[in-house]
């Protein structure tokens, strides 16, 4: 069983709340799901739509039909039917439009709840909620639950006050519609404890779990969430999280906490990372770690702010002038950010160099259900590795004379790895220097051609020591034999994983190879996978397909099938189905 | 107990009779009479001549790029707090390219020191004017002279928060030393901003033009009267320029606001481990 439950009303009403309310009570009820959120640019105004696909299963794509509608105005209606079928139903208030389509009809009396209980307009939602609870044959408890949750903090009263709503909703369905009503939403007997994560808050609970000490951003859509998050677990965690004036000073806050020891990070969207890659080339020369979090949106320049898209992976890739060693690594899900940014924290310590986790707007802010019990096993098996950065309580201090005369350290030290040791400043006994500058091994200054020269193939070289010791091939799922073979990468995944059981079920099989670890890519072992006899699909949600201009360039694959998308939506099964 | 000598890098590239050298000196003699060791102290360079001493400076230095140095202090401080971080930097450099992070490193009264070469012309590149330069000034970019009137370092500090607003002058070696270590003792964000003639490129703010129009600020000077002090900043306006301590008060500074460093430096903290107090919103 799987369905999908999507509320749509005017910008400014609580449409976002709601929908992530429904997405909790779904979990809470033991099903799993996964959420989309629709909104413009806009504080008022304009339509906002959430929509939530739950099923018994992991849910990794969204789905074509809408089961439910629950519509707080009339554009709602006129945007999504389109997706409706007969056996739709449609919560909507007589009062405030009709229609004469042919789904299933259910009056929802709003205004008049609303009225009558001397609500504000925004209960709506509460009301919409208890009735939706109702006709997918769930308890009303688990709503209350919530609604209680919310209020707690301002008194009793409001609690009860705003959980009459529910019960108003819920009960109008029990009495008028009792036979619409499903068993959709019926509590599970065995069910796991699950958190209702976006993207951005998987990114944010990786963060921390790395024990990344300081946060800097400045508000971006749709990067935004992981500075609110942060920000108010500060207290909680000890993380400091600056707003700063502008990205310039974001990137720079955090590299100047790297460089005086403590794992740091930045996040943004393309606009805010165009403002910083001069100071990320500043990074790789200087082989100071840092951690940017890039959530796409379709660009150029302003774009379409509220919207998804992958079309700064390029951009991503081969940020900053001149020539340094960077780290691009793109999650497919909520687990895989987790994952990946613990695993960005510890590459980014390892080889002194940025390291870039790339989302985007679909990821970033839809949800996905995790159980509780894998994130609570991945953090505890977490091991901090920090490489050759050296605490001052660790470091055997070869200065015999330290308090007579400090000692110019050397930070640059030309290595077979290419990484050199870099003590914390404060540590008695010495002193050095990182430099934008080209630099000797000492970190001073330098034009000389040898040692530029040197240094040049010391910091490439960290390149290959991560190919062979921390890149990951592509995972392949699907069938080995099939002939036909989609290649993707980051939030793209479970769109193909859906495509894929859906032809499966239609007897076409295919495989499918889904990229995190974007780049570098080791060449040899990349090409090895790709197969003259098979016929390849490359899935993005860009215009230009990027990834495939990586692959073209970096293994000579050249994929001639495209199926992009960048209307501002996500790839969607059909679109991918239809193709083939 | 470290000396002169124990701060003292590479030899400078600047020019001879450049306020560079004073400069460099002053902040030498500051640390060491402040009781600083090289391992003791942090030291963010800007990019031009004035960021140059990276390499004649000994210390835990990051030389930034142009314009950055001001957000790495901060960055620094909050990672150590326990560490005094100066920024050294140039006019260009922090009143153009990087003039944004001025006015919020003030308004954030992050305790850094922030020590601007201010020649009024951009030296590295050759004779450009800087945001000081008065208006008409002719240089190489702005040979039918400078249309802009000057950036007032000490105003605009004054004006975004600062607590701690000085002037120095490069030939006046034994005072500028007295303010820098006045700067880096100073709880929260210190501007000096110290007059320095380039002796290459700008031939009309000599050390001998500086000497007929500076004069040092009297001893009963009030300095936390905010009123008084954007007098004395304006007072560049009729080319005179008042030496030492413009403006001080007292202000909680940033690291100092923040809860999560009221016990130890963010560098020294333990992980955080107690996930369930989080995930329970996602629940």
């Amino acid at each position: 069983m799987t369905f999908t439950w999507k509320i749509g009303g005017e910008a400014g009403f609580g449409i976002m709340t709601t929908g992530l309310l429904f997405s909790k009570i779904a979990s809470r009820l033991g099903y799993q799901i996964l959420d989309y959120v629709e909104y413009p640019s806009l504080v008022r105004g304009g339509h906002n739509a959430y929509e939530v696909c739950v099923s018994d299963k992991e849910v990794t794509a969204l789905k074509k039909e809408i089961d439910i509608l629950v519509c707080l105005n009339e554009e709602t209606f006129h945007k999504h039917k389109n997706r409706l079928t007969s056996q739709s139903l449609v919560l909507y208030d007589e009062e405030e439009f009709d229609f004469d389509d042919n789904f299933k009809k259910v009056n929802l009396p709003l205004k008049k709840i609303i009225t009558d209980l001397k609500g504000q307009v925004v209960m709506k939602n509460t009301i919409a909620l208890g009735a939706s609870l109702a006709i997918l044959g769930g308890k009303i408890g688990v709503l209350l639950d919530l609604i209680a949750d919310q209020f707690n903090k301002k008194g009793e009263e409001i609690v009860k006050f705003n959980q009459q709503f529910a019960i108003a909703g819920y009960e109008e369905i029990k009495k008028n519609y009792s036979a619409l009503i499903k068993s959709f939403l019926v509590e599970k007997e065995e069910k796991k404890e699950r958190l209702v994560l976006s993207g951005n808050e998987a990114f944010s609970l990786g963060a921390v779990a790395a024990d990344c000490r300081l946060y800097a951003a400045y508000p971006m859509t749709p990067s935004s969430s992981v500075l609110h998050t942060l920000a108010s677990w500060q207290e909680k965690t000890g993380m400091i999280v600056r707003h700063a004036e502008d990205e310039i000073a974001v990137i720079n806050t955090a590299l100047g906490a790297s460089f005086a020891g403590v794992r740091s990070a930045v996040g943004t969207s393309g606009g805010g990372f165009a403002l910083m890659v001069e100071s990320l080339s500043f990074a790789g020369v200087a082989e100071i770690p840092v951690v940017v979090f890039l959530a796409q949106r379709p660009g150029p320049a302003t774009g379409m702010p509220t919207w998804t898209e992958q079309g700064d992976l390029l951009f991503a890739i081969f940020s900053g002038h001149g020539e340094f060693p960077k780290i691009v690594l793109a999650p497919g899900d909520q687990k895989e950010m987790i994952k990946l940014t613990l695993k960005a924290f510890n590459l980014a310590d390892i080889y002194q160099t940025p390291v870039i986790v790339v989302s985007d707007m679909y990821l970033s802010e839809g949800h996905k259900t995790v159980e509780k019990e894998w994130f609570d096993n991945l953090v505890a098996n977490y091991l901090i590795k920090r490489g050759k950065i050296i605490k001052s309580s660790n470091f055997k201090s070869q200065n015999d004379n330290e308090k007579l005369k400090t000692i110019n350290f050397l930070r640059y030290k030309i290595t077979e790895d290419g990484i050199s040791e870099k003590i914390i400043p404060g540590t008695p006994g010495y002193f050095y220097q990182e430099n934008s500058y080209e630099h000797l091994e000492d970190g001073h200054t330098t034009e000389e051609a040898k040692p530029r020269k040197a240094q040049v193939e010391k910091r490439l070289r960290k390149w290959q020591t991560y190919l062979k010791n921390d890149f990951q091939l592509p995972k392949f799922y699907g069938d080995e034999k099939a002939k036909t073979v989609f290649i993707s990468w980051g939030s793209t995944k479970g769109i193909v994983l859906e495509a894929q059981k859906k032809l499966k079920e239609k007897g076409v099989l295919t495989g499918f190879y889904h990229f995190n670890h974007l780049y570098p890519l080791d060449k040899k072992r990349v090409s090895q996978l790709f197969k003259k006899d098979k016929r390849y699909f490359l899935v993005e949600n860009n215009a230009l397909g990027q990834f495939g201009k990586i692959l073209a360039m970096e293994i000579g694959l050249d994929v001639e099938e495209k199926i992009l998308r960048y209307d501002g939506r996500p790839i969607t099964v059909d679109g991918i189905i239809e193709r083939i | 107990m470290a000396s002169i000598q124990d701060f003292t890098g590479y030899q400078p590239t600047w020019c001879p009779g450049c306020g560079d050298w004073g400069i460099g000196m002053a902040i030498k003699k500051a640390l060491v009479d402040l009781n600083y060791s090289p391992d003791q102290v942090a030291v963010v360079f800007g990019i031009g001549c004035s960021g140059n001493m990276n390499d004649f400076l000994n210390a835990y230095g990051l030389h930034s790029l142009h314009g950055r140095a001001l957000p790495n202090a901060i960055g620094i401080k909050l990672a150590n707090h326990n560490l005094p971080v100066l920024a050294v930097v140039g006019d260009g450099d922090c009143y153009g390219e990087g003039g944004n992070h001025l006015i919020h490193a003030s308004r954030g009264n992050h305790d850094i020191t922030v020590i601007v070469h201010d020649n009024r012309v951009y030296g590295l590149t050759t004779g450009q004017s800087a945001p000081t330069a008065p208006k008409g000034y002719r240089s190489k970019s702005t040979p039918l002279g400078l249309i802009e009137v000057p950036v007032n370092p000490l105003a605009l500090a004054l004006t975004a928060g600062a607590t701690f607003v000085a002037q120095g002058f490069a030939g006046d070696l034994n005072h500028l030393v007295l303010i820098l270590k006045e700067a880096i003792t100073h709880k929260g964000f210190s501007l000096v901003n110290i007059l320095q003639p380039c002796v290459t490129f700008n031939k009309v703010n000599t050390y001998q033009y500086y000497l007929k129009r500076v004069y040092k600020l009297d001893k009963d000077y009030q300095r936390d009267n905010f009123k008084l002090a954007l007098e004395k900043a304006l007072e560049v306006n009729e080319e005179k320029f008042p030496l030492g301590v413009i403006y001080q008060v007292k202000r909680p500074c940033y690291h100092e606001s923040l809860p999560q460093l009221s016990s130890f430096p963010l560098v020294e903290k333990k992980r955080f481990l107690k996930y369930d107090e989080l995930i329970k919103e996602f629940i």
